[in-house]
């Protein structure tokens, strides 16, 4: 088992490496520099940068020099734990993610808690009761939630909130309580905000997560061991509870290793959409105006976090289930 | 198997079919949704603004302050109101009635890159020299006065007595000694001269006369250095100190972050512990108004909490030297709180909801009925403040074009260029895309601008006249068409088809509008291919002169001489150009580059020779520019004179001193033209 670990420690290493490289390389792609946007970004808002200006700005940023001196000059950083200036926001990048991170992880685990609580009991249900009218409706909400672009119901969501409730716009903290330091206030504040976010965040994922449960249940309903153990007199539930539901859960113990770089990124354009201070936004920015440090830490974070969640999920599955084990050896 | 765990099992048809109802309403619900068209009458109201008054005579002489500065006096935490104004205020009458203190000003902005969204609210302006509310006139400002000397080679600028930084320290002359010396002519900092520091390509000089004179001297008379200070140039104030340029700095707070000032060791440590990666980089963030709170501005509001952070706030200067007519030290409102939209859709959304007080910047005028419509909802009023400059598209020419030589020969023919312009229906796209609000014609700026060269000129080159546009192609060589009556080139490869760049997710939507004209364009035989680009793929073709047409917009171009890069070939950093080899040859003095062709070359020397020479002959150099560039359409005016940059105004109907219409321009920092200082909360 240790030497399992070890080897898959080095490999995860290796890998967010080369995730390191690549991001680094795929931010260069596009034409033009962070000035290069800087330019059109002043341009959009009626002001100018001369030519002049944006040769010093290069020579400032050391934009000129070649990538891999780039990339290096970043890694020497990157190793003592400092990820380097954003070039837009002129403020260390980890402080930069650090403000927004925390906010992110609060949103994204109250959807994802959101997904389970739903996306469980009702995909157990919708597999016992196959065929029946509450399997329909959560079938058709669920296609429903699959179908419908979660940015668009949050634009629905946001306008029926303004119009209805007078609710406020986008956001998770209202204007006076934004910049206030913690206090039952603010946690209140931010309690009232969140569930519109976690609401529309989780939908999507819990369409998905019902269809998954109630195929992987249906399957093993129809085994054997179920027949069995029914005729043996275990009441109903007992016997879902305590076996088809318990190996029906495998694919949500994998899906963690997707699961935790989207708690650190959240869902991009959904933040987008409601104005939510998450790092989603905060990366799309970052790729447009091509501020590299940024960009690529964040590319690397959510790398690091894909690296480690699929290693905590192949823990937790050997752990979930024995037959696993038992082909691993 | 499913009889294991239930008795019965129900049809399911009509469960499908439920489903299928369920859909079809919902369906329905969205499909109702339809917008209101508003109405735009009186959206549009007389020009007007506050005034400075400049004559001592009527100057207050006994001050008031906001209570909550007049507690930090009784406290003993600040000096008292005069003491912290001076003897030489900066008296502004407000536009309607005096105001009562207190308040915030909610607005929105959209990150970091968004600093001239607090410049344009917040500064004041600091310019030494400032625009009337007309915006056609220099008037003093952070400056008591100026005046002239040596035909127009030194110019002094009298200061402010007792005038103070907000930290108290005094505003004087070594403010300005400091820059010039420390800031300006250090190569770190500011590694290329300014332009406008410089006449006939001859750099300036700042010196001390006393404590409160200085004097700005140049080997060339400088007519133009009071609209240069006015402008927002590189000498106008803090705005541009993030770039090392603004013409005075705060000497006693940057000092510990110069090298000149302090050891190198002490300096780097500095550097490394504030984690930047140079010391320029540092001294240029701390001087940063939008970013440092520490940094002693002389601006009305500064800066508590910087642009990088999700609110950027401001707050009030207890040491501001504005205040108006009755001695109350401006501004009346405590605090600006700008919020961070994460997108330009989120800004919009919560304007239409009330959650602004006053916003102008990044209102989208597409969503004018929607303004209007909610305006009652959200306690506010819109405002239409149409801009001066002629074009809010406009369409340019690349006159350096180099890939295709027959298009290249079209482009450098006037005729061409005059016919593709009498081509446009300008009308339909004013009523489509402005909603009617703009106005239809060539590039030149209002009439009311003083180098407008006259009313036909609106008018010359930019209406609608098929026949003549038609006659025009036939007789340059075109008259040969294909098939589907598209014109052929002369070089017998087929239809002539020429291409125009746009850039999409703009306030002015010129690929929509472009498509309108390549549909325009079928009438006279053109073949317009639009293409949209990203941004940066966009300023690297110009630059690489592979652009044939370019749409964008010319604000800014009202003030001609502060202004030029949508009037002549003047920036290689452009969305769209008119020539990127004619930029080259006009800022190398002609050693690089192409020279432009001889009416573009008059056009370019004209604009020169204006900053040498008394305002008069300037004024009649300008129209003459704009003559040439109507008569030769260099550049094709399809719609100006219209609100959709920046024009589209919504303020809470509860606030005061409001402007029926105020000048909208980037070189009058609008709103800071009707001077904010002076609006308040009624209620």
């Amino acid at each position: 088992m240790l030497a399992y670990l070890s080897r898959r420690a080095l490999l995860a290493v290796f890998t967010v490496w080369a995730i390191s490289v690549l991001s680094f390389a795929i931010i260069q792609l596009p034409p033009g520099d962070y000035v290069t946007s800087y330019i059109a970004q002043m341009a959009s808002s009626g002001s100018v940068v001369s030519e002049e200006e944006a040769q010093n700005l290069r020579i400032q940023y050391g934009l000129g020099q070649p990538i891999y001196v780039q990339y290096l000059k970043w890694m020497r950083l990157v190793v003592v734990g400092n990820f380097g200036m954003s070039m837009e926001w002129r403020r260390p990048v980890a402080e930069v993610i650090g403000d927004r991170l925390w906010m992110t992880v609060i949103v994204s685990v109250s959807a994802l808690l959101l997904t389970w609580v739903l996306a469980l009991p009702i995909g157990i249900y919708s597999a016992v009761r196959q065929y029946s009218p509450g399997d329909y409706a959560a079938t058709f909400a669920g296609f429903i939630g699959l179908a419908v672009p979660n940015f668009l119901l949050a634009l629905v969501v946001l306008y029926l909130g303004f119009v209805l409730f007078n609710a406020n716009i986008g956001g998770l903290f209202t204007l006076e309580l934004q910049d206030a330091p913690w206090s039952a206030a603010k946690a209140w504040d931010l309690a009232k905000h969140l569930p519109i976010p976690a609401l529309i965040l989780g939908l999507a994922g819990t369409a998905q997560q019902i269809r998954i449960m109630r195929a992987n249940l249906l399957d093993e309903l129809r085994k054997p061991y179920v027949v069995t153990a029914r005729a043996k007199g275990l009441t109903a539930w007992q016997v879902i509870l305590k076996y088809p539901v318990r190996v029906a859960l495998n694919p949500f113990a994998s899906t963690i290793g997707y699961t935790l770089p989207y708690i650190v990124s959240g869902s991009i354009i959904v933040s987008l959409v409601l104005g939510l201070p998450t790092v989603g936004p905060l990366l799309l920015r970052a790729l447009i105006s091509q501020d590299m440090f940024l960009a690529g830490t964040i590319v690397l974070l959510l790398g690091v976090m894909t690296v480690i969640g699929t290693l905590i999920s192949d823990i937790l599955l050997v752990w979930i289930d024995p037959r696993i084990r038992l082909e691993a050896t | 198997m499913t009889e294991l765990w239930r008795a019965r099992k129900t049809a399911t048809l009509r469960w499908r079919f439920a489903a299928l109802l369920v859909v079809l309403a919902m369906v329905g619900v969205l499909a109702a949704g339809a917008l209101a068209q508003g109405g735009k009458s009186g959206l549009i109201g007389k020009l007007e603004g506050p005034e400075v008054v400049t004559d001592p005579a009527n100057s207050p002489n006994v001050f008031k302050e906001a209570p909550q500065l007049a507690e930090l006096v009784k406290a003993g935490k600040l000096p008292p109101v005069a003491e912290r104004i001076g003897q030489d205020p900066l008296v502004i009458k407000p536009l309607h009635e005096i105001g009562k203190y207190g308040g915030t000003w909610r607005g929105g902005f959209t990150g970091p890159a968004d600093f001239w969204n607090g410049f344009r609210c917040c500064s004041g302006p600091d310019h030494l020299m400032f625009w009337d509310y007309t915006g056609d006139k220099a008037v003093p400002n952070i400056a008591k006065g100026l005046e002239m000397q040596d035909g127009g080679r030194s110019w002094l600028v009298h200061l402010r007595r007792g005038m103070k930084w907000s930290d108290g320290q005094p505003f004087t002359s070594d403010d300005f000694v400091f820059w010039y010396e420390d800031i300006y002519k250090n190569k770190d900092l500011v590694p290329t001269p300014s332009a406008q520091m410089a006449i006939n390509g001859k750099q300036g000089e700042i010196q001390k006369v006393d404590t409160y004179t200085v004097r700005f001297k140049f080997p060339d008379p400088y007519y133009m250095l009071p609209d240069v200070l006015a402008g927002a140039t590189d000498l106008a104030g803090q705005g541009f100190a993030y770039r090392g340029m603004g013409g005075f700095a705060p000497a006693h707070y940057l000092k510990q972050f110069h090298p000149k000032y302090v050891g190198q060791a002490e300096l780097d440590k500095k550097v490394k512990d504030a984690k930047f990666d140079s010391w320029v980089r540092m001294f240029l963030a701390k001087n940063d108004w939008a970013l440092n709170p520490d940094l002693p501005v002389v601006s009305p509001w500064k800066t508590v909490t910087p642009i990088n952070t999700p609110t950027w706030t401001l707050e009030r200067n207890p040491y501001s030297v504005f205040v108006d007519t009755a001695g109350n030290q401006l501004p009346y409102i405590d605090k600006v709180v700008l919020t961070l939209a994460e997108n330009l859709e989120v800004l919009n959304l919560r304007a239409i909801a009330g959650e602004y007080d006053y916003q102008q910047r990044h209102i989208d005028l597409g969503k004018l009925p929607v303004l209007l419509e909610n305006q009652q909802k959200g306690h506010y009023k819109v405002y239409l403040d149409p801009g001066d400059y002629g074009g809010d598209m406009i369409i340019k020419f690349n006159l350096n074009y180099d890939a295709d030589p027959e298009i290249a020969k079209w482009f450098n023919t006037a005729d061409f260029r005059r016919a593709l312009s009498l081509g446009i229906d300008r009308d339909q796209i004013n009523e489509t895309f402005w909603l009617g609000t703009g106005t239809p014609g060539s590039v030149v700026p209002a009439d009311s601008n003083k180098y407008n060269p006259g009313p036909q000129y609106r008018k010359l080159w930019s209406t609608l006249d098929l026949k003549k546009a038609n006659e025009m192609l036939d007789n340059i060589g075109l008259a040969k068409k294909d098939a589907q009556g598209y014109r052929l080139r002369a070089d017998g490869k087929g239809r002539l088809r020429i291409e125009i760049m746009t850039l999409g997710g703009q306030f002015v939507q010129y690929t929509q509008i472009s498509e309108m004209i390549r549909e325009q364009w079928k009438k006279i035989g053109i073949d317009l291919q639009v293409q949209e680009v990203e941004r940066s793929l966009a300023l690297k073709r110009t630059a690489a002169n592979e652009q044939q047409l370019g749409a964008w917009n010319n604000d800014g171009s009202e003030h001609l001489f502060t202004f030029p890069l949508h009037v002549f070939p003047f920036e290689l950093a452009a969305v769209s150009t008119s020539g990127p080899l004619y930029v080259k040859w006009f800022h190398s003095a002609g050693t690089q580059g192409k020279e432009p062709e001889p009416r573009m070359k008059e056009l370019m020397e004209k604009w020169k020779k204006a900053f040498g020479v008394p305002e008069k002959e300037r004024i009649q150099l300008g129209k003459d520019i704009w003559k040439i560039a109507v008569e030769e359409v260099y550049i094709v005016g399809v719609v100006g004179l219209g609100p959709a940059a920046n024009g589209v105004r919504i303020v809470k109907t509860n606030m005061g001193n409001i402007p029926a219409r105020q000048y909208n321009s980037p070189d009058g920092k609008t709103p800071a033209i009707s001077r904010p200082v002076t609006f308040y909360w009624k209620s």
